[in-house]
C-alpha cells in the first residue's frame, strides 16, 4: 500500500522541479532536427523535435535565414513518413516557419499531392499550409481545387477552403472573387461552421456591391440559419443595411426591424447580445424601439458571468451617452455593480449611473463613489472625474457638491494625468458657472500648497493670476502665491512672480504691498526669477524707473504674444547676436497649420489649462489675430464667429481641403485648410474658385491665394464676400480648387520647373442662420428669461409636420437655430409627449438672444412646436422666427 | 481580428505567444501590459473564471486554468463576447488534451499537442474551430464525428 503513496510523491516532486524544456538550446535543438534525414524515421522522435522548435519559435526566439532554409529542407523529408500524428506536425512545422516564395517550390508537390489525396483530413490541412505559403502564380494552379474544395461534402475540407479565401482576398482578391458561385453553394449547407465561413466570404466578396448585401440579408433573414456564429455576422450585415436603406417612408418602419428584435429571442447568448447592441445602435432610434434591448440587457447585468455582466454594460454606457432616459430603469441593477470584484465593470456602471441619474440622485450616488475611488486604477479614476465634470455642466446647481468632491480626490494619491484630469475639471467649472469660482479657486491654492507637479502649480498660477483679481476678495489668494515664491523651485517661483504682478496691476490697492513682495523677490537665487521681479516692478511703477499707461501695463502682462510661438522660436534661432536688437515684428505671423499626423489624431477634449487664453475662446482669439494681421481683411472690423470646420472633400482624397466660415458683421472670410497628400507633387498658386450664384446678397471682394502647398505641410487660401451688414443672409457657394502642380523628384525633393495648372472639385457649402448665432449659455435661465421681460417677446406656433420622434424634432430645431441649449433640455425623455427645451445665444449685432421651445407629440407623430423669443432687440426676435418658418 | 493569444506561467514567463497584424515592435509592450494585468487581477483567483478589461478599442479576456494564465486579445468584431467564446474553446480543448486543468509542467509535457489545438482554433487571427472533440480529432488528422 505504502508503494503508491511514495511513488506520487516522487511525481510531484518532478512535476515541480523538471520542466520538459528546462536548459532548452536553439543550437542543439537545430543539431537534434538532423534526425529528421534519416533514412529510418522515427517519428515519435521527430514529433519531439518539432514540439522543442515549436516551443523556441512560441517563445519568441527567431532563426536566421540559413537556419531557418535548414529547418524547412529537413522538414519536407518528413512527408516520406505515414505517421498520421508527425503529418499533422509537420502540417503545423510549414506554417510556422513561413518559408521564402524560393523555397515554396520544394513542398508544393508534396502538399499538392495530399490536396488530392483521399483521406479528407490531408486535403483540408493541405489546403490549409498551401493557402498561407502560396503567391498569385501558385494560385492560379490550384484555383481549380479550391473551388471544388469549397463545396466539398466533408465540411473540415470546405471550411478549411472557405477560410482560406476570406484570407487569400485580401492578396488575390481577383482571384477570389472568382468563387462566388461556390461560396453561395456553401452558404446553403448543412454544417453550421460551413455556413458561418461562407457567409463572412460571400460577405467580404461582395461587400461594395450594396444591392448583392441587400439581398443576402433579405434571403437569410428569412430562412434558417444554423450557427450562433453565422446568425450573429448577419446581424451585423442587417444593421449595415439597415443604415443605409433608411426609413421606410410610406409606413414609418425600419426594414428589418422584425429581425433583429425576433433575435433578442434566440436561445444563444450572443447572438441576443448582438441583436440588442444593432438595435441601440440604430441610428435615430426611438424609445419604442429601445425598449426590448434594455429589458434584455438589463438582465445581463445579474448575470453570474462576467463578461456579460462587462458587455451589457458597456452596451448601457453607449445607450446613457445619447438616451439617457431610456436606461433609467436599469439604475438599481446598475448600483449594485458599483461594488463589482471587476474594476472595469464597476467604472463603466459608475460613469453609467452618472449619466442616467437626475438631480435629486446625485448626492447620494457621490457618497457612493466616494467609498469606490479608493481602490481603482487611475486610469479609470480619470474616467469617472470626466463624467463628474459632465454631470455638474448638466446640473449646474450641484456645483457644490461635485467641486468638493473633486476637491477631495484632488488631495489624495495619484499620478500626474489624474490629477491634471481633476485640475482641468475645476477649470472648466469655474469657467462655466460663475458661482463655482471662488471656492474652486481656492481648492486649487490649497492643492499648490502640496503639489509635487511643476507643470500643473505653473498652470493653476497662471490662471489664478487672470482670474483672481476679478474676485470680490483677491488679497486671499496672495498668500497661496508668495508661498511658492518661498518654497518651491525655480519654474513655479517665476510663475509666481508673474502671477503676483498680475495682481498689482489690476487691483490698485493692493499695489503697494505687492510692490514689497516683488522686491524681496530681487535676492532670489535664480536669474528667471530676479529678472521677471524687476521687469515687474519696472513696468508696474514700483522700481526706479518711469510709470507706464494703465493700459499698455495690461496689455503687457494679459495680453498673449500676438505672433505663433513655433515662428517667434524660429526666429530667435535664427537670429545671429549683433547690434542690431531682435525686432518682434520681424516674426511672420502666417498660421502654419500643424502636419498630417497630428491632425489625424482624434479631436482633443477641450483642457481646462494649457495656453493662455484657453478653452473654447482660444480658437476664436486665434483666427482673429490670424485675420486681422492679414491686410485685406483688417478694416472688417471684429470677427463676431468662426464655424467649425466643414469637410469639403471625402476622407483619403488627393487633397484634402475643409473650411472655417468666419463671420463679420458686414463681411464673409472662408479660410479654405488644403492640405496635399501626393508626396510627388508640389501645388502652387493655389486658389479656391467659388461660384455665389445661388447667394444673391454675397459678392466676392478679395480672394488671397496660397503660394505653394508642398506635400503633408497645410496651407490656407482665403475668399472674402461683402453682404448686407448685420443681415443673417444665407446661401449655397460651389467651390473649385485650382492650382499649378508641379512633380517632385521623391529621391531629391527637388521641383520641376515647369507646372500644369489643374482643377479640383470640391462640394458645396452653405451658409445657413445659425452661422450667425453663437452659443452662449446662461447659467440661470429663469432668472434671465424674467429679467429680460416681455418688452420683445414674440410667440407664435409651428406645425413641424410627420417627425420619426420628439427627440428627433428637438435636435433638428436646435440645428436649425445653432444655440446653446441650457439646463440639460435637450434630452427628451422617452415615451414623453410634449417637451420643454430652452436655448440661449447671442446673434449678430452682439444681440443676446432667449428661447422657450414647447414641443408635442400626437398619435400619428405629428409635432407642434410653440416658440418664444426674448431677446434686446425686436427685430432680432422676428428674425429667430424667420428662421423657423424657412427652415 | 484576433490580435494576440497568450499563454503564461503564474511568474509571468511565455510559455506559447502568438500575434496576429501586430507589428512586431509593439509585442514587447502587449506582453508585458498583459502579464502585469493577470499579476494584478488573476491573484487567488478561481480556475476558468473570466476577467474582462478594455484598453481603447482592443477587447481582452483573461482566465486563469490550473496553473496557466490564458490571454486573448482581440478587436473590432472579436469583442469581450466573441473572445469568451475563443477563451472558452482554448481552456476546454486544453483540458482535454491534458486531462484536467493542467500544471505548467503537464502543459509543458503536451506542448506540441495544445499547439496543434491552437492551429485547430485560431487560424491568423481567426476563430475557426469551435468544438473540442472536433479538434480533438482534427489534431490527430481523423475526421469529425459529425459527417
Amino acid at each position: 500500500m505504502a508503494q503508491p503513496f511514495v511513488k506520487k510523491d516522487d511525481d510531484r516532486d518532478d512535476e515541480a522541479e523538471y520542466s520538459p524544456f528546462i536548459g532548452i538550446e536553439k543550437g542543439a535543438v537545430l543539431q537534434e532536427a538532423r534526425v529528421f534525414h534519416d533514412p529510418q524515421l522515427d517519428p515519435r522522435r521527430c514529433s519531439q523535435v518539432i514540439t522543442k522548435l515549436l516551443y523556441l519559435l512560441n517563445q519568441g526566439e527567431t532563426f536566421t535565414k540559413v537556419e531557418a532554409t535548414e529547418v524547412f529542407f529537413a522538414v519536407t523529408k518528413l512527408f516520406q513518413s505515414r505517421d498520421i500524428g508527425l503529418r499533422r506536425m509537420v502540417y503545423l512545422m510549414i506554417k510556422e516557419l513561413s518559408p521564402s516564395a524560393d523555397e515554396v517550390i520544394i513542398v508544393t508537390s508534396s502538399l499538392m499531392k495530399d490536396m488530392n489525396s483521399k483521406t479528407d483530413m490531408y486535403r483540408a490541412n493541405a489546403i490549409r499550409v498551401l493557402c498561407r505559403i502560396t503567391d498569385g502564380t501558385l494560385l492560379t494552379q490550384i484555383e481549380r481545387y479550391l473551388k471544388q474544395a469549397i463545396v466539398d461534402k466533408n465540411p473540415v475540407v470546405a471550411s478549411a477552403a472557405l477560410v482560406s479565401g476570406i484570407h487569400l482576398l485580401q492578396t488575390n482578391p481577383e482571384i477570389v472573387k472568382r468563387w462566388s458561385n461556390e461560396v453561395q453553394e456553401a452558404v446553403q449547407s448543412r454544417a453550421a461552421l460551413v455556413q458561418f465561413h461562407a457567409l463572412a466570404l460571400l460577405h467580404q466578396i461582395r461587400q461594395n456591391d450594396r444591392l448583392a448585401v441587400s439581398k443576402l440579408v433579405t434571403s437569410l433573414t428569412r430562412g434558417s440559419v444554423r450557427s450562433p456564429l453565422a446568425q450573429c455576422l448577419l446581424i451585423r450585415y442587417t444593421s449595415q443595411v439597415i443604415r443605409e436603406s433608411g426609413l421606410n417612408t410610406q409606413t414609418g418602419d425600419r426594414p428589418f426591424y422584425d429581425y433583429l428584435e425576433g433575435c433578442l429571442r434566440h436561445k444563444a447568448e450572443m447572438v441576443i447580445f448582438e441583436a440588442a447592441r444593432a438595435i441601440t445602435e440604430l441610428s435615430g432610434v426611438t424609445s419604442r424601439e429601445l425598449t426590448p434591448a434594455i429589458t434584455v440587457l438589463q438582465l445581463f447585468l445579474s448575470s453570474s458571468k462576467p463578461v456579460l455582466r462587462f458587455a451589457a454594460i458597456r452596451t448601457l454606457n453607449k445607450v446613457a451617452m445619447t438616451h439617457p432616459m431610456a436606461v433609467t430603469n436599469c439604475n438599481i441593477d446598475m448600483e449594485s455593480l458599483i461594488s463589482d470584484q471587476n474594476r472595469s465593470i464597476a467604472t463603466l456602471a459608475i460613469t453609467t449611473l452618472l449619466k442616467t441619474g437626475n438631480e435629486s440622485s446625485v448626492d447620494r450616488l457621490m457618497k457612493q463613489i466616494t467609498n469606490f475611488m479608493s481602490d481603482i486604477a487611475d486610469e479609470f479614476k480619470i474616467v469617472v472625474v470626466e463624467a463628474i465634470r459632465s454631470l455638474c455642466l448638466k446640473f449646474p446647481l450641484k456645483y457644490r457638491t461635485l467641486i468638493n468632491f473633486l476637491s477631495n480626490i484632488l488631495r489624495e494619491e495619484g499620478g500626474f494625468e489624474y490629477k491634471k484630469a481633476i485640475v482641468d475639471s475645476i477649470v472648466i467649472l469655474i469657467r462655466d458657472i460663475p458661482d463655482a469660482k471662488e471656492s474652486g479657486l481656492f481648492h486649487l491654492c490649497e492643492f499648490i500648497e502640496d503639489c509635487e507637479f511643476t507643470y500643473l502649480s505653473t498652470q493653476i498660477l497662471h490662471f489664478l493670476g487672470n482670474e483672481g483679481p476679478k474676485t470680490s476678495d483677491p488679497s486671499k489668494y496672495i498668500r497661496y502665491i508668495y508661498n511658492r515664491v518661498i518654497l518651491e523651485n525655480a519654474t513655479v517661483r517665476a510663475s509666481a512672480v508673474s502671477t503676483l504682478a498680475k495682481f498689482g496691476a489690476m487691483v490698485d490697492s493692493l499695489k503697494p504691498r505687492i510692490f514689497v513682495l516683488l522686491r524681496r523677490c530681487l535676492f532670489d537665487s535664480d536669474d528667471e526669477v530676479r529678472d521677471r521681479a524687476t521687469l515687474y516692478l519696472n513696468t508696474l511703477g514700483g522700481g526706479d524707473g518711469s510709470i507706464n499707461g494703465n493700459k499698455e501695463v495690461k496689455d503687457f502682462l494679459f495680453g498673449s504674444l500676438d505672433v505663433p510661438l513655433v515662428n517667434l522660436e524660429m526666429s530667435l534661432k535664427n537670429y545671429e547676436p549683433s547690434e542690431e536688437p531682435f525686432d518682434i515684428d520681424s516674426v511672420p505671423r502666417e498660421v502654419k497649420s500643424q502636419p498630417l499626423a497630428e491632425k489625424k489624431a482624434p479631436g482633443k477634449k477641450p483642457t481646462g489649462l494649457g495656453a493662455p487664453p484657453s478653452g473654447p475662446t482660444s480658437t476664436i482669439d486665434a483666427y482673429e489675430k490670424m485675420l486681422s494681421s492679414i491686410p485685406e481683411f483688417s478694416s472688417f472690423g471684429k470677427l463676431f464667429k468662426s464655424s467649425a470646420p466643414v469637410e469639403l472633400t471625402e476622407a483619403e482624397t488627393e487633397y484634402a481641403v475643409n473650411v472655417v466660415k468666419h463671420i463679420y458683421d458686414g463681411h464673409v472670410v472662408f479660410q479654405y485648410n488644403c492640405t496635399n497628400t501626393i508626396p510627388e507633387q508640389l501645388l502652387e498658386n493655389v486658389t479656391v474658385i467659388v461660384d455665389a450664384s445661388e447667394a444673391e446678397e454675397f459678392s466676392e471682394v478679395t480672394s488671397k491665394p496660397l503660394r505653394s502647398l508642398p506635400y503633408d505641410s497645410p496651407g490656407q487660401t482665403f475668399v472674402a464676400f461683402e453682404k448686407p451688414v448685420g443681415v443673417p443672409a444665407i446661401g449655397k457657394f460651389s467651390n473649385m480648387l485650382k492650382f499649378i502642380v508641379k512633380e517632385v523628384d521623391p529621391s531629391t525633393g527637388e521641383a520641376e520647373e515647369d507646372g500644369v495648372e489643374d482643377e479640383y472639385q470640391l462640394e458645396d457649402l452653405d451658409v445657413v442662420a445659425a452661422d450667425y448665432m453663437l452659443k452662449v449659455g446662461v447659467s440661470n435661465f429663469r432668472n434671465t428669461w424674467e429679467s429680460m421681460g416681455p418688452d420683445c417677446e414674440r410667440v407664435d406656433e409651428y406645425g413641424l409636420g410627420v417627425r420619426e420622434s420628439l427627440a428627433e424634432a428637438v435636435g433638428a430645431v436646435i440645428d436649425i437655430l445653432g444655440m446653446q441649449p441650457c439646463e440639460g433640455t435637450e434630452v427628451v425623455p422617452s415615451n414623453s409627449r410634449s417637451h420643454t427645451c430652452l436655448l440661449s445665444g447671442v446673434f449678430i449685432g452682439n444681440v443676446k438672444v432667449l428661447v422657450r421651445l414647447s414641443f408635442g407629440i400626437d398619435g400619428p407623430k405629428q409635432v407642434a412646436m410653440k416658440l418664444a423669443v426674448r431677446s434686446e432687440d425686436q427685430t432680432v426676435s422676428d428674425a429667430i422666427h424667420e428662421i423657423i418658418a424657412s427652415g | 481580428m484576433l490580435l494576440a493569444v497568450l499563454f503564461s506561467n503564474s511568474e509571468g514567463n511565455i510559455l506559447i505567444e502568438r500575434f496576429h497584424g501586430v507589428p512586431a515592435e509593439e509585442r514587447l509592450h502587449w506582453r508585458t501590459f498583459l502579464v502585469k494585468l493577470g499579476a494584478d487581477n488573476l491573484k487567488g483567483a478561481k480556475s476558468e473564471e473570466l476577467f474582462v478589461a478594455s484598453h481603447k478599442s482592443v477587447y481582452i479576456v483573461y482566465t486563469m486554468l490550473g496553473d496557466v494564465c490564458i490571454y486573448v486579445v482581440g478587436k473590432d468584431e472579436y469583442d469581450e463576447l466573441a473572445l469568451a467564446e475563443v477563451i472558452f474553446v482554448i481552456t476546454s480543448s486544453v483540458k482535454d488534451v491534458c486531462g484536467k486543468p493542467p500544471t505548467e509542467r503537464l502543459f509543458l509535457d503536451k506542448y506540441g499537442k495544445i499547439c496543434l489545438c491552437l492551429d485547430e482554433i485560431v487560424w491568423k487571427g481567426m476563430l475557426e474551430n469551435t468544438d473540442k472533440d472536433r479538434i480533438r480529432r482534427l489534431i490527430r488528422l481523423k475526421p469529425p464525428t459529425d459527417i
